[in-house]
């Protein structure tokens, strides 16, 4: 049962990764694309418990933060006034899992800008940012694994179980997508649709265009599992019976594949949100002002931001926790027994 | 008495190598003619390569031959469409040697027992469970067994099983090819009791295909020996083991151990 | 012999279909090069229209095509829109920047894979093999970006190494053992990149090629015999274990090729990656698909060159 227990472990691991990035509306103090001109590039803000006085507070606070007269983001807390951070505050409106309406975040600190994690050069909370950009990049990810695994599966099956020349064209096919360097393939195909589209859109292409360079290695995994069981005698009996093509596909064949499906999509997901990060980090992915982590990271290429404002790297390290949920799941996954194999 | 299934003169030729190599053309049966009356067990003895599981899978339909006919309830089965023959397939069952690959290891007994009946879309679901449980009986298998999954089942369950299924359909015909054979010595012996009582208490006609004589001189009414595509001897056990004719049945009764030219069969082999 | 020459018709087939594959999305992309000029008022219609004919953008598909290929023949790629010169040249000095670093990368992954791999198979489950699992999946977790990035910024801040380019401004004026200390220090950054991306793969499967070789009744037979521990790891083990590894290092090639592009980019090493990305977000078709096609063959010769090493180490391979 160990590996059971272990397989279990991961999943609750990513359950939880994922599910804070589904709060994110809860989660973040701020909406996204709220600026505040006033203070671009400010670093992360200093939660205290002893102010001035020395006095202790039992209530985290912060001090409001005002720009250095005559320079550019270059700020002083203003120590004057202690900003005491509160929980469960009204705040911006957003949408709870997208469906229902809620203004209820989880901490705020009115009237001052609590910005956890620093702001960007149009004064947006990195925090805010970096929660709803995971969204964005993790739901990239996500679906365009289901694309590449519903293409694999389909193609897999349709050239292991009829094969003949349907088989060979698939698979030289399949060939051609592997000899290819994944990301060349992935820009080329990119490069070859329009440039300026609109954040949905641009999505929504992009989601496409990463689940359809994959397709390759899983259809070839699928088409080996279903080539392996089409000759098995029980096949051929259920045949013996009556049965059709499509019932000995579903009923006896494709449950054999649930176990390379599910191992390619632990594989495939952070594959693919990585793709989504290198292509907006290039320009070609999701654009402003939708958040995602490659956009975001994207600041770095300009020198002054990677001198001088090193919280800007943040978004980078997000990612590293849900590469260790998605790496774990896949080695728990392959440990675990597949139940048609004869004990 | 009318037989049940008669072979005139059936050939299956089989392409040995692929594509651009393909020349050598291997008469896998070689014009060969018999019939089966109803309710007897005809036992086809042959060495591996006879041409005996060929000729199962073109009698269960599985192959279609190169030429010949085989008549089966007033109709030549080897020339139906596959339409045609969706009606004739529930009438001749085919139970291969390895229940291991005969059953889907991830369902249970009494799904793989229902699985044809299913198929056949002639039952009610609970009449369909009844039924279920009720042909695992009678292959001697209890209702506890019948959540059990194929893979959790012993060898001789897992071939009885096989056999619940064949009958599911209530088949006229039953081919058994080298079923017995990667059973052990005593579970070998109770399923061949297993297929006498079946035999007696539902009329069915039994094709028992093995390469082992000793088998087939217990088992079966008549016996033909099959030798390189052809059958060269056909008739019953007594005479066949006392006189033999040809040349293969000769070397089938050199490889059988001495002691045991005896009807009965024990628990030890 | 029928072996090569298979594998060397695979490879041509190949480099054909992508060829054509390529020259057929970039053809029906939407929109051109000259999309941006035609919205700029200052340029007159006719000056599109005529640069358009000039180019020969306003042939059928299948003639261009056909044009294309040949001229790439002849060895003429075509002509970049955007830098105004020849494609050709272009890709070459780009790719040969990307080349060096690729190799330098592919030489020292496998140089650390291999003896960390073999020790590590040599001392399973004890110390050695932990730590090298440990450092693996460590590795592993960190994608190629975070660490591109991360090391970036410990170079702007630390100011101990160059944070971009090929060599310094005054490259020219150095004396030699300075460009190459120059060469060098703007190298390594990139390279620590691709090597640490690479390694965690690279070490796992040597290791566990190399831990089914070191159960083996012959090797056992061979330690019987007296043979020195280095000797036998490598004179006897290693090639036994040398065909999986092969072929992952044609592999490896390609997954370096792919990991190139954007380290290249994300640490301004002037190789065909950013040149890539820049002529897409232009829209320079003959760079696109000249950057495409060059790695494209990259990978294939790479591929190609692992054949020939399995034709030569394996002698199973030459029985066929």
């Amino acid at each position: 049962m160990t590996k059971r227990r272990k397989l279990v472990k991961w999943l609750v691991v990513l359950g939880a990764l994922h599910g804070v990035v589904a709060c994110a509306g809860f989660l973040s103090p701020y909406d996204p694309t709220e600026q505040d001109r006033e203070r671009p590039y400010a670093p992360p803000v200093r939660l205290h418990f002893r102010d001035t006085q020395r006095r202790f507070h039992i209530r985290p606070f912060l001090y409001p933060l005002r720009v250095r007269e005559g320079s550019f983001a270059q700020f002083d807390e203003d120590t004057a006034r202690v900003t005491p951070v509160r929980f469960f505050v009204d705040g911006s409106s957003y949408r709870l899992l997208g469906l229902v309406p809620c203004r209820l975040h989880l901490f705020g600190a009115f009237p001052a800008r609590i910005c956890l994690l620093g702001t960007d050069g149009y004064g947006r909370d990195q925090l805010s940012r970096i929660l709803y950009g995971g969204q964005v990049s993790l739901a990239a990810g996500l679906l365009g694994a289901g694309i590449t695994l519903l293409f694999g599966l389909g193609i897999g099956t349709a050239a292991g179980y009829y094969g003949g020349w349907r088989d060979d064209v698939l698979m030289r096919l399949a060939e051609l997508f592997m000899a290819l360097p994944w990301l060349y393939l992935l820009l080329g195909l990119r490069a070859f649709l329009p440039l300026s589209v609109r954040p949905t859109q641009a999505f929504l292409l992009i989601v496409i265009v990463i689940g359809l360079v994959g397709w390759a290695r899983p259809a070839r995994l699928i088409r080996s599992v279903v080539l392996s069981f089409k000759e098995r005698d029980f096949v051929r009996a259920a045949r013996g019976f009556g049965a059709s093509d499509g019932y000995i596909l579903i009923r006896h064949i494709l449950p054999e594949t649930s176990s390379v499906l599910l191992t390619q999509a632990a594989i495939l997901v952070p594959q693919y949100i990585l793709a989504e990060m290198a292509l907006s980090f290039l320009g070609l992915g999701v654009p402003e002002p939708l958040a995602s982590w490659g956009n975001l990271l994207a600041n770095l290429r300009q020198y002054s931001v990677l001198m001088s404002y090193w919280w800007m790297y943040l978004p980078a390290v997000a990612i590293v926790p849900f590469f260790i949920g998605y790496l774990g799941l896949a080695s728990a996954l392959q440990e675990w027994a597949d139940p048609s194999k004869w004990a | 008495m009318q037989p049940l299934i008669q072979v005139e003169s059936l050939r299956k030729l089989y392409r040995s190598g692929k594509g651009l190599n393909s020349g050598h053309v291997v008469p896998a049966i070689n014009e060969v003619s018999f019939s089966i009356a109803p309710g007897i067990t005809l036992a086809l003895v042959g060495e591996s390569g006879s041409g005996k599981t060929t000729l199962a899978l073109c009698l269960a339909c599985f192959e279609r031959p190169t030429s010949g006919r085989i008549w089966f309830g007033g109709r030549d089965i080897a020339a139906l469409e596959e339409k045609q023959l969706r009606v004739v397939r529930p009438q001749i069952q085919l139970v291969f040697q390895d229940p291991a690959s005969s059953l889907n290891p991830r369902l249970t007994a009494h799904e793989i027992v229902t699985e044809p009946l299913l198929l056949q879309r002639n039952w009610q679901e609970r009449q369909m469970r009844e039924r279920g449980f009720a042909l695992l009986e009678r292959v001697g298998l209890s209702r506890e067994v019948a959540t059990c999954r194929a893979r959790e089942l012993s060898g001789g369950q897992r071939q009885r099983l096989v056999i619940a299924r064949a009958l599911s359909l209530e088949p006229k015909l039953l081919i058994l090819d080298e079923a017995l054979s990667a059973l052990d010595c005593s579970t070998q012996a109770q399923i061949a009791n297993l297929l006498v009582e079946l035999q007696t208490s539902s009329a069915l006609t039994f094709l028992f295909i093995t390469h082992d004589l000793v088998m087939a001189a217990h088992l079966a009414d008549e016996i033909a020996v099959m030798n390189r595509g052809q059958i060269v001897e056909q008739g019953v056990p007594e005479k066949l083991l006392a006189s033999p004719q040809h040349e293969a049945t000769r070397s089938l009764i050199a490889g059988m151990p001495r002691a045991i030219v005896r009807p009965h069969m024990s628990g030890a082999c | 012999m029928r072996f090569l020459l298979r594998r060397l018709a695979h490879a041509a087939f190949l480099l054909f279909a992508v060829s054509i594959l390529t020259y057929l999305f970039a053809s029906l992309a939407p929109g051109d090069y000259f999309d941006e000029m035609r919205l700029n008022p200052q340029i007159a219609p006719q000056t599109v229209v005529a640069l358009r004919a000039q180019y020969r953008l306003d042939r059928p598909l299948p003639l261009r095509y056909v044009r294309w290929l040949d001229s790439v023949v002849h060895g003429d790629l075509g002509y970049s829109f955007s830098y105004n010169s020849s494609v050709a040249p272009l890709l070459l000095v780009r790719a040969r920047n990307t080349l060096v670093l690729t190799l330098t990368a592919a030489l020292l992954a496998w140089g650390l894979a291999l003896p960390l791999g073999v020790r590590s198979a040599e001392h399973v489950g004890r110390l050695p093999d932990a730590l090298v699992s440990w450092m693996t999946a460590g590795l592993l977790v960190v994608p190629d970006v975070v660490l591109a990035l991360g090391l970036l910024l410990f170079a702007a801040r630390s100011g101990w190494f160059p944070t971009g380019g090929l060599v310094s401004i005054d490259f020219d004026s150095l004396s030699l053992g300075r460009k190459l200390l120059d060469l060098v220090l703007h190298i390594m950054l990139p390279v620590s990149v691709l090597v640490l991306t690479a390694l965690p793969v690279l070490v796992r499967h040597v290791r566990s090629a190399m831990a089914g070789v070191l159960e083996a009744p012959f090797l056992q037979t061979a330690r019987g015999h007296g043979i020195p521990r280095r000797r036998l790891l490598y004179r006897y083990a290693l090639p036994a274990a040398a065909n999986p590894l092969i072929s992952l290092f044609g592999f490896s090639v390609g997954t370096l090729l792919s990991g190139s592009l954007l380290v290249e980019v994300v640490m301004s090493w002037p190789g065909l990656g950013p040149l890539l990305v820049e002529a897409i977000l232009s829209r320079d078709l003959y760079v696109v698909i000249g950057g495409v096609l060059l790695s494209t063959l990259f990978l294939v010769i790479g591929n190609l060159i692992a054949d020939l090493l399995l034709y030569w180490a394996d002698p199973r391979i030459r029985v066929e």
